[in-house]
């Protein structure tokens, strides 16, 4: 609430025709430069070949397209990789604070190994190197391979937001005979998460994009179907737009959605 | 020096040492006894150690050496031990350090609930009880960031009586408050000095000191310099350094 009421403060003095005028000119340009651009590319667009690939319309029923399914495969896999990755984040942050020079070591060799080779090299040895030992699908590859990912990086966030949270609450909640567990749980992690909610956000985003790659291994995911569509009917560019526009549509509802939750939580604190 | 009856005693102290990194000596060759029910006030410049002192007895600090026993509990490298003792004494910070992220009812039960085991129904009833003795009943459901230092301070005290210590320590409790709310926190703590509740209190409030405490003891560079009845103290120090002392802040 208060940060909005900064906002139409600073804001309050310009009309709303000039930010509607300053959009308009954006788009103008970018319709500008796409234009010229393909015309010099000499490309002959077929938009409308696209729809078929997404919703089908047959017998008075809406039939999903492959690029649907495709979405649906690429939800499944980030979802799953997301509370994966959070948790490894959450347990390798735990370990790099802990008392045990073990597990800060662990943590650290997991930290540095993933953080600083490719995320495509990490799938195919996990693809190809673990899963034949373990027996893993390629489903299953391509979720461990992204949450190992995300939750390296997820990891430092979650570190930096207990650390920041103030000496006082620790000794508050010793001096009551609070656990260390109870004590992250009740008192740590609440406030932490609140406050790394936005770059938690951005690492969800990272990660939907991400999941692009496990297209690589042949997992069926929006990409996947993207490729096999364009193999077939040589719609490259109009079904890489397409593919980019339902990404782009999919990471800005989770900000928003991601935004909202913020902004219930700061009315409580 | 050590008057009391064995047994009456609830905190002992011998000989804790305590250097922190950097060399700084909090804590030299330093030893204490408190009884049941008494209420100790330390005073001295600050740095002497006084707030190191009180950490210590709730293991918020580690001594080098030296022993400290509370109720029989020796405060030791068993965690067990540890949190025996943190349940059986509460702490009250400068700071307050109130939970942010939980109303004030839900500050005073959650300890209640996780430590003591009471069912929340049973939690709420004391939590209740407390916040009225501190006079903020109708708080209870509010965040603590939209209380006044003085109400925050007195909800710290109720959090931690809920967990029915023996021994309180308040660790400069009103230096971080304007001195109308002042007031209202004294008042609080001299109601439980009143109670019965044996109290150590780290305090730059003279004429608190002077009105509730039993004994005062006067630290610097880690030491006791002079310790003594209240009365005492104040009229007739013994030792030229507090003369000093109380006479710059009197």
């Amino acid at each position: 609430m208060k940060v909005s009421s900064i906002k139409a403060g600073r804001y309050s003095k310009r009309s709303p025709l000039a930010d509607v005028g300053a959009f308009l000119l954006v788009i103008a340009v970018l319709t500008w430069i796409t234009g010229t651009g393909t015309a010099k590319l000499g490309y002959n667009w077929q938009w409308y070949r696209v729809p078929q690939y997404i919703l089908t319309h047959e017998d008075g029923r809406w039939l999903a397209g492959p690029l649907i399914d495709g979405l649906m495969v690429t939800f499944e896999i980030t979802g799953v990789s997301l509370v994966l990755a959070f948790s490894f984040g959450l347990i390798s942050a735990l370990c790099r604070l802990s008392d045990s020079y073990l597990a800060r070591m662990v943590a650290r060799v997991y930290l540095e190994l993933i953080r600083n080779t490719p995320l495509l090299v990490q799938l195919f040895f996990i693809y190809f190197v673990m899963a034949p030992i373990f027996d893993l699908s390629r489903f299953a590859s391509a979720v461990l391979a992204l949450s190992l990912f995300e939750g390296a990086y997820a990891s430092e966030i979650f570190r930096a937001g207990i650390v920041s949270i103030h000496k006082g609450q620790w000794e508050a909640a010793h001096s009551l005979g609070l656990s260390s567990f109870d004590t992250y749980r009740r008192i740590i992690l609440p406030q932490a998460i609140r406050r790394i909610l936005p770059p938690l956000t951005s690492q969800a985003i990272s990660l939907v994009k991400d999941s692009a790659l496990v297209s690589t291994i042949a997992v069926y995911d929006l990409t996947m179907r993207g490729r096999e569509i364009i193999s077939e009917t040589f719609l490259a560019f109009e079904i890489w737009f397409t593919i980019a526009a339902i990404y782009l549509l999919v990471t800005v509802s989770l900000s928003i959605v991601v935004s909202m939750m913020e902004r219930r939580l700061g009315e409580t604190g | 020096m050590d008057k009391t009856v064995p047994g009456e005693e609830i905190i002992v102290v011998d000989n804790v040492f305590k250097t922190f990194p950097g060399g700084v000596c909090a804590l030299s060759d330093f030893s204490i006894r408190v009884c049941r029910k008494e209420v100790l006030v330390v005073i001295g410049p600050s740095g002497s150690g006084k707030s190191t002192f009180l950490r210590c007895l709730n293991g918020l600090e580690e001594v080098d050496r030296g022993s400290i026993v509370i109720d029989g509990i020796p405060l030791d490298e068993d965690k067990k031990n540890r949190l025996e003792i943190r349940k059986e004494v509460g702490m009250v910070f400068q700071s307050f350090n109130l939970f942010p992220h939980l109303t004030v009812l839900e500050n005073l039960n959650l300890a209640q609930i996780l430590v003591r085991k009471k069912t929340r129904k049973e939690a709420v009833e004391f939590s209740m009880a407390l916040l009225h003795k501190v006079g903020i009943p109708e708080k209870a459901n509010i965040f603590p960031n939209h209380l006044s230092g003085g109400q925050q301070q007195r909800v710290a005290i109720a959090r931690a009586l809920a967990m029915m210590p023996k021994v309180m320590l308040f660790d400069e409790a009103t230096s971080a408050l304007d001195p109308e709310m002042t007031g209202e926190v004294l008042a609080v703590m001299k109601q439980l000095a009143r109670e019965g509740m044996t109290m150590v209190v780290v305090t730059h409030e003279m004429g608190f000191a002077r009105e509730v405490s039993d004994r005062m003891v006067f630290m610097e560079g880690g030491r006791i310099i002079e310790e003594g009845p209240t009365e005492q103290f104040f009229t007739t120090p013994k030792e030229e350094r507090t003369r000093l002392f109380l006479s710059q802040v009197l």
